[in-house]
């Protein structure tokens, strides 16, 4: 009996945790970005962007939004480090692709980078937010200069958004994770997740 | 080495008392990496639990080294040296790579112990030098290392008998540590 209104008590109260995979080529500021949501979301400092080194590996940040807990995932993006990439695709329940907009010369291998990334079928219907980062940089292209860039095909059945930001100063965070947040609570993909994770309950 | 040392970690523990593993097989390059950072003494000691414990003590912090493998009746005296750790800094020698399966399953085995949740791990792909050794891509491949999903970790080239690498990987783990979420 207790363990039933136990159970009861997890499943109204427990938070879900959702895992958002950040990616992109190298330099395009995936791990400004983490640091950002961390110094944003939570009492930790976060790293200032000077001290801020090459990912050689996954950095973490857990984050807390109204009732749920973010895990972010920050990989390398060194072409010889993204073959590791879609080992952790099978757990995520978003994706953010991260882009520098004042770089127009990297471009087309960002864009090739997420082409591959959404083929991958342990990436079926996750959300993407494509980020165009370094808003503050004068030559930055717009969030729809670069949407007309990538000309992605294909798109139409997953949940997407282009969205400006600069993980710098901190422009457009807030409005992308609470977009994140929507998109993860009713996607059919987070059901997914959690009928598979099943046995453990909601949340685990 | 030894100056920049002390300058990256002194901000990040302050006062506290933290322990550094530094684990791998044997023959990993394990203790010419701690006599490279030049930190101190490198002290051997073999205590009366029975397995080969090496330590260097560098202001609040404690290096701790022993090779892993072999002797599984010592295992369990192991997690004496688990509590308070902060970081594990796993050495690998690029170049055996009749070893390297060994070196995978002993390091997730580790990395299973409870009280090594926490910590943050740094990996050492050491032996550049030698002919046939792995880069770190082949390293992060032949060690799994894409089955962590719950810490922060981070590969990095090294040459322990030259030095190189050992200050890039160092500064990363005090940057870790310094963030806070290991």
């Amino acid at each position: 009996m207790f363990s039933l209104f136990y159970g009861l008590w997890k499943y109204i109260f427990s938070k879900t945790e959702f895992h958002v995979l950040i990616l992109g080529i190298d330099k395009a500021g995936k791990t400004t970005l983490l640091e950002k949501l961390k110094s944003v979301y939570s009492n930790l400092e976060g790293l200032p962007p000077d001290r801020i080194v090459p990912t050689v590996g996954l950095n973490i940040g857990r984050i807390e939004v109204t009732n749920s807990k973010l895990v972010f995932w920050d990989l390398g993006g060194q072409p010889g480090l993204r073959s590791i990439w879609e080992k952790y695709y099978e757990e995520a329940h978003a994706v953010i692709y991260v882009i520098d907009s004042a770089c127009p010369s990297r471009f087309e291998d960002a864009k090739s980078a997420l082409e591959k990334v959404l083929r991958h079928d342990d990436m079926q219907g996750a959300p993407l937010l494509i980020l165009a980062n370094k808003q503050d940089l004068p030559d930055a292209a717009s969030s729809e200069e670069l949407a007309r860039y990538l000309d992605l095909k294909k798109l139409d059945e997953r949940v997407y958004m282009f969205e400006a930001v600069s993980a710098y100063d901190g422009m457009g965070i807030k409005e992308s994770v609470e977009w994140l947040m929507e998109v993860m609570e009713r996607s059919k993909r987070t059901e997914m997740l959690r009928a598979r994770a099943g046995v453990t309950g909601p949340g685990a | 080495m030894g100056l920049l040392f002390s300058r990256m970690f002194s901000s990040v523990f302050g006062n506290k008392e933290a322990r550094i593993l530094v684990l791998g097989l044997d023959n990993a390059g394990k203790t010419t990496i701690l006599y490279r950072l030049q930190m101190g003494e490198v002290v051997s000691t073999i205590p009366t639990i029975g397995f080969n414990v090496e330590t260097v003590q560098y202001n609040n912090i404690k290096f701790q080294v022993w090779d892993l493998g072999g002797q599984t009746s010592i295992r369990p005296y192991w997690r004496c040296y688990f509590p308070n750790t902060q970081a594990v800094i796993y050495v690998v020698d690029s170049s055996d790579t009749e070893r390297i399966g060994i070196a995978k399953e002993e390091f997730h085995s580790i990395l299973e112990e409870e009280e090594l949740k926490g910590a943050a791990v740094l990996i050492f792909a050491n032996k550049q030098d030698l002919p046939g050794a792995l880069d770190d891509a082949a390293v992060t491949e032949a060690l799994e290392l894409h089955k962590i999903k719950s810490r922060q970790w981070a590969i990095f080239k090294a040459c322990a008998t030259k030095g190189e690498g050992l200050f890039e990987g160092l500064d990363w783990l005090s940057n870790t540590l310094k963030s806070g979420s290991g």
